[in-house]
């Protein structure tokens, strides 16, 4: 997989993408010559061990690399709603606020912690709606004016479609600006658009399963449950539809029961909003069931990439088969990957899975191993597939 | 034949190694650094520097009569002399060395104080801890330079009363920190680890504990050296300090007091006797306190791998 | 108000009582430290009961055992006696509450600087980190941290006044203080700025601003280092967390993100470090208020330090040390305000 345009039906691709991070202790080659593809309407499952780069991925595709990390390499396409595509990693900020939340969103590990400690659900889900949405939800409120026809001539009736129009047509308007300085009338101008955000909230949380939306809309996040945390992260990332959703292990930190609800949810809202999915796990088990294609990252690298069936019966890398093996069955012993995840302030030469491979050769010390097409859909990065490539 | 054998670093050295690191590399630690030292080596080199009458106690400013109005700069009195008659640089490097000495008896014994009380709380916890504990809340609910004042009263005005309250003031802080380190290491594997070897408390509290909570140490007792500089300094101000004509930077400030109007011609004649002490006095809070933040910067876990 | 709100406010109120106690002990345990006849101050109300030293020692027990001595002076100080005050002839409590309005007008225009700006400062510092303005932000709050602050107050009156001729020492002018004290002006605060508006005189009003102006910004300058620290770095913790990337994966512009996720929580601790700024804010005032000859609390205290008046100190002390108690106390339940997951359990 080389720098090829984005072909039709796919929604994004990841092209050898490097990341670095600057700290004292040396620098910390997170994730190197990383590719992927994600086609519209699938789910991707990423699976790895910590520090193999996945999520340092996930964040860069939405161009918030954590610092102090920095893209050195590589390119990320992406095909927007209007049919045309950018690359992410090129674009400035303004441009990627139009990206983040509306094209592209994300579901955190930790609900906890990916939620404002001191600012109500509602509010926060608003924001997203607001930052997306605006002129939808100011045409809906006109709409609603309208339907109420005994209050035409009333003056605050007008004065409030007076700032919807003004909004729609003319939002830099000195006397707008003016009004929405002004506390008091700041809220009566724009009351009919509260009611409408706050229906539009009701109608998402209740697709989100949570019961008494009502009540949840102005909980603060500390008074919810961790499975209702998720619900609400999901909601945010679900609220202007998003092309691609992307899933950081978004059941870790839940209860079993909990997990297989969110898990549920998730399938069914992919078939209802029909986004594109990345979902990020360590458990091969989660992937199994949610997955269409499964890519395999190993200390930064996408090791194997095949759909979810095909890498189960037929894992061609060494460190798929440790992983397959290593999921624990009741009656056989317990088999685990010999060595440990490398420092990747300094990883090893060549192929990074080398020290712990049960299959390796010379020259797998000093060659970096690309991925390559064994079968249709099938790639791997390893030498012993070399050969057989016909990509 | 030569073979090379390769020694592990030990962690407290890498530590050590990464923590100078920082402080080389940042430039307002050094600009600290260098005032502290600066200051030190004037403090160690007093009596060559302003060599005092012989037979006298050096810390007595000698005087030029008893003229009252501030003479200024000349070349008997490089820095001019203070209401009275002192010599103003006499002053400054004896002043020097009573700001070293009050600085690091005070920090010396505070946190000897702390240490033990500290050591003691966080180790044995239970009662202990809670009564050490509220003792230390009683004497924190008092503002510091406030109880420090009603202590030298009680104690009698001078310097001696000054380092002693400071003391009384100054060890909760120590005590609160040591012992926070220390219920915060004693959780670790490797405390647990020395108990079951069967360590004696002692050897675990001096060779397994305190080492590890040294550097959070160092960087509150030197940000603590510049404050306890300004309180002594501020006592001595209010006229709680040594007898007139010690060598004592507040002192020499409060003996400015009366000069600050100068005369109808020169609104500022008589600058200097309220500059050159007070710029002193600054740069030598200041010093320490560089150098406090900028370690306080390094040992933050939070900010420092960054 | 939740019932979770009443039940921490009743929590830290009942926590309060064994500080109260405690801070009484060990004041008392200061005045151990004199003999009897010099304790005896503690006790009288008027310079006549001086001659009868032997019948109030014997009054109060002075030379009994300690802990009854104890319970007779904790008695007095619940009434309100502290003592007589050599250096005012006055008594220590009257002296205290005539002399509180003048600190307590320096300290309502300071705070609101020492906040404002210290937060302000720090935010910019923080979003900046490692600019420029970052260091130089962090360079003036070390200077001012170390400045010492009747240093400060010197030269500032030396270049002001002594060169300038502006911006005088004391509370009011002559002929403002000859106004005030007449029965034209009604006192009904103590706070000069604010009986002249109710007076209706502006130029007391302005008298008095006049003379404000180097105190304030002596007291402002020293402490405003305190907030701005606090704020950097509980700023700076506050955009590494992960509900900060969660914003701005939402689409939200980074002003957005700042000003209504992070800053919100970072004021958080900085709210609950205030409380370290009363007890500088008092420790200011008295150095402030002896160079500035702004007769306050603190003047009146430094005053009576220097005639070794015992009373007047212990009784500046206790009553200092209970102020900072409750200023914690308005913290603690300011931080419950501002804090859902305290106000609501």
């Amino acid at each position: 997989m080389s720098n090829k345009p984005l072909s039709l039906e796919e929604q994004l691709k990841v092209n050898d993408l490097t990341v670095r991070f600057y700290t004292y202790e040396g620098i910390v080659k997170a994730v190197e010559k990383a590719s992927l593809k994600i086609r519209k309407g699938e789910t991707l499952g990423i699976v790895g061990e910590t520090g193999s780069g996945k999520s340092v991925t996930a964040l860069t595709i939405l161009a918030l690399t954590p610092s102090p990390g920095r893209v050195e390499d590589g390119n990320i396409l992406f095909r927007k709603r209007d049919s045309s595509v950018i690359d992410i990693l090129r674009m400035n900020e303004h441009q990627l606020l139009q990206i983040r939340g509306k094209e592209i969103s994300m579901i955190f590990q930790e609900p906890n912690a990916a939620l404002d400690p001191v600012c109500k659900v509602g509010e926060q889900i608003t924001e997203a709606i607001l930052a997306h949405r605006l002129r939808e939800m100011v045409e809906k409120s006109i709409e609603v004016i309208k339907k109420e026809k005994d209050n035409e001539y009333d003056l605050w009736t007008r004065l409030e479609t007076w700032t919807y129009k003004e909004m729609l047509n003319n939002p830099s308007d000195v006397r707008l600006k003016i009004i929405q300085k002004i506390p008091i009338i700041r809220d009566i101008t724009k009351r009919r658009l509260r009611q409408v955000i706050r229906q539009e909230i009701v109608e998402l949380l209740k697709l989100m399963e949570i019961p008494d939306p009502g009540r949840v809309i102005d909980a603060y996040p500390h008074e919810l449950s961790g499975g209702m945390q998720q619900r609400i992260v999901i909601a945010i990332a679900l609220a202007c539809s998003p092309l691609l959703l992307i899933a950081d292990e978004p059941t870790t930190n839940l209860d079993v029961t909990v997990q297989a609800q969110i898990l549920d949810l998730i399938n069914r809202l992919k078939e209802k909003f029909g986004s594109s999915i990345i979902y990020i796990t360590h458990d091969m088990g989660v992937v199994a069931e949610i997955s269409d294609r499964v890519a395999v990252m190993y200390a930064g690298s996408v090791v194997e990439v095949a759909p979810v069936k095909e890498l189960f019966r037929n894992p061609l890398h060494p460190y798929t088969k440790g992983l397959l093996e290593s999921i624990p069955r009741p009656g056989s012993p317990l088999k685990s990957i010999p060595g440990t995840v490398p420092n990747l302030v300094d990883p090893p030469s060549g192929c990074r899975f080398h020290p712990r491979c049960a299959y390796m050769m010379n020259k797998c010390k000093e060659i970096m191993p690309r991925l390559v097409k064994v079968s249709e859909d099938h790639y791997v990065a390893c030498l012993l597939y070399e050969g057989e490539s016909d990509d | 034949m030569i073979r090379w054998i390769k020694i592990e670093e030990s962690p407290r050295l890498k530590e050590t190694k990464f923590i100078l690191n920082r402080i080389r590399e940042n430039p307002l630690s050094l600009v600290g650094l260098a005032i502290v030292i600066s200051f030190a080596v004037i403090a160690i080199f007093a009596h060559i520097l302003a060599p005092p009458p012989p037979g006298r106690d050096p810390y007595i400013i000698p005087r030029a009569g008893y003229f009252p109005e501030p003479q200024p700069p000349s070349p008997e009195h490089a820095f001019g002399t203070t209401q009275g008659q002192y010599d103003l640089y006499y002053g400054i490097i004896w002043g020097t060395r009573a700001a070293y000495r009050i600085g690091v008896l005070v920090v010396a014994m505070s946190a000897f104080i702390g240490i033990a009380v500290g050591s003691l709380a966080g180790y044995y916890k239970g009662v202990i801890d809670e009564v050490l504990m509220r003792l230390t809340d009683i004497i924190l609910a008092f503002p510091s330079l406030i109880l420090a004042m009603a202590l030298v009263v009680a104690f009698g005005p001078g310097l001696d009363s000054i380092t002693l309250a400071l003391i009384l003031v100054g060890w909760p802080g120590y005590a609160r920190l040591v012992r926070g380190e220390f219920l915060r290491i004693s959780a670790e594997d490797f405390v647990e680890a020395a108990k079951t070897i069967g360590c004696s408390n002692l050897r675990i509290i001096i060779r397994h504990i305190l080492p590890n909570a040294i550097f959070p140490l160092l960087v509150y007792a030197s940000l603590d050296i510049g404050s306890i500089i300004l309180v002594a300094a501020a006592l001595s101000f209010l006229g709680l300090g040594p007898p007139e004509g010690y060598a004592d930077w507040g002192q020499l400030i409060s003996l400015s007091r009366n000069w600050i109007t100068g005369t109808a011609a020169n609104p500022f004649a008589y600058w200097h006797v309220y500059t050159i002490p007070g710029v002193f006095l600054f740069l030598f809070v200041m010093g320490w306190n560089l150098l406090g933040d900028a370690l306080r910067d390094v040992l933050d876990p939070m900010l420092r791998r960054r | 108000m939740s019932s979770n709100l009443r039940t921490y406010i009743a929590r830290r109120l009942i926590l309060l009582v064994p500080t109260l106690i405690g801070m009484t002990v060990l004041v008392f345990a200061i005045t151990q430290l004199f003999d009897p006849i010099e304790r005896a101050a503690l006790y009288i109300t008027e310079p006549r009961q001086a001659r009868f030293v032997k019948e109030i020692i014997a009054k109060y027990g002075l030379d009994r055992p300690v802990y009854i001595q104890y319970f007779n002076w904790i008695t007095q100080v619940i009434q309100g006696n502290l003592g007589w005050s050599q250096s005012l002839h006055m008594k220590v409590l009257d002296a205290l509450v005539t002399r509180f309005p003048a600190t307590a007008e320096l300290a309502i225009y300071s705070t609101p600087l020492i906040i404002l700006f210290g937060i302000y400062l720090g935010k910019l510092s923080a979003i900046k980190r490692n600019t420029v303005i970052d260091h130089a932000s962090r360079v003036v709050a070390i200077i001012g941290w170390s400045l010492p602050s009747f240093w400060l107050g010197i030269v500032l009156l030396a270049i002001f006044y002594g060169g300038m001729g502006v911006f005088p020492p004391g509370r009011l002018s002559e002929w403002a203080e000859a106004l005030v004290r007449s029965g034209e002006f009604k006192l009904y605060t103590g706070l000069y700025t604010i009986d002249a508006l109710i007076n209706l005189n502006f130029s007391v009003f302005l008298d008095a601003i006049y003379h404000l102006v180097l105190p304030v910004i002596t007291l402002t300058t020293i402490n405003v280092a305190l907030i701005m620290r606090v704020m950097r770095s509980s700023m700076l913790e506050q955009l590494n967390k992960m509900y900060i990337t969660a914003a701005r994966a939402r689409g939200l512009d980074e002003k957005t993100v700042i000003d209504r996720h992070a800053t919100r929580n970072a004021l958080i601790p900085v709210i609950t470090l205030s409380g370290l700024l009363a007890a500088g804010m008092l420790s200011g005032v008295v150095i402030t208020e002896t160079v500035f000859e702004f007769k306050g609390v603190g003047y009146f205290a430094a005053h009576a330090a220097t005639q070794l008046d015992i009373p007047a100190v212990l009784g500046f002390a206790l009553f200092a040390g209970i102020l900072f108690i409750l200023a914690n106390l308005i913290v603690d339940i300011l931080y419950a305000y501002i804090d859902p997951r305290i106000r609501l359990g």
